[in-house]
């Protein structure tokens, strides 16, 4: 697992304003339902799909993409947008 | 956008420990699954400033983007 010293060193490379959390033990991937297991000729491995998640600010899951489709993050950044458009006209 | 909140979290795939066994892994694994809906549990990780962040800590104020990334420095 990426530990939280390589994601500083990854966070200056690319500068990104936002936090790197590091799942060292899998505890949020495994609750989450995001580590999948995969036979590869005989042997169980396990890794993490890529997942964009979007959560509102009652904590309900509101958008889920895994695999693929979740290395392009426009959908979920679109969802992001909606609910805070939503929240604002309340 | 200003107000939400874009959490990456990067991760690096290892093979199963070997503390465990395949079966109780399956099992682990195959328990829990999300879905849009349902209440987010709370999680508590390290940020990369050494810092413990909570899902519980942005409760009533911003919405999370929670993009999950396997391993830094790949592009991928």
């Amino acid at each position: 697992m990426d530990s939280p010293a390589a994601n500083a060193a990854f966070a200056k490379q690319i500068n990104i304003k936002f936090p790197l959390l590091s799942d060292m033990n899998r505890k949020m991937l495994t609750a989450y339902g995001i580590v999948k297991a995969h036979d590869v000729q005989g042997e169980t491995y396990e890794w993490a799909q890529r997942a964009n998640i979007v959560i509102d600010k009652n904590g309900v899951v509101q958008h889920i993409e895994e695999g693929d489709s979740a290395v392009n993050p426009n959908n979920a950044l679109s969802v992001c947008t909606d609910l805070h458009k939503k929240q604002a006209a309340k | 956008m200003r107000r939400v909140l874009a959490a990456a979290l990067v991760l690096a795939a290892l093979p199963a420990s070997a503390l465990y066994s395949r079966t109780a892994q399956k099992e682990q694994v195959a328990k829990v699954s999300l879905k849009v809906g349902d209440t987010a549990p709370d999680f508590s990780l390290l940020s990369d400033e050494w810092k413990t962040v909570r899902l519980s800590d942005y409760k009533g104020k911003k919405n999370v983007l929670l993009a999950v990334y396997v391993l830094a420095f790949t592009g991928g």
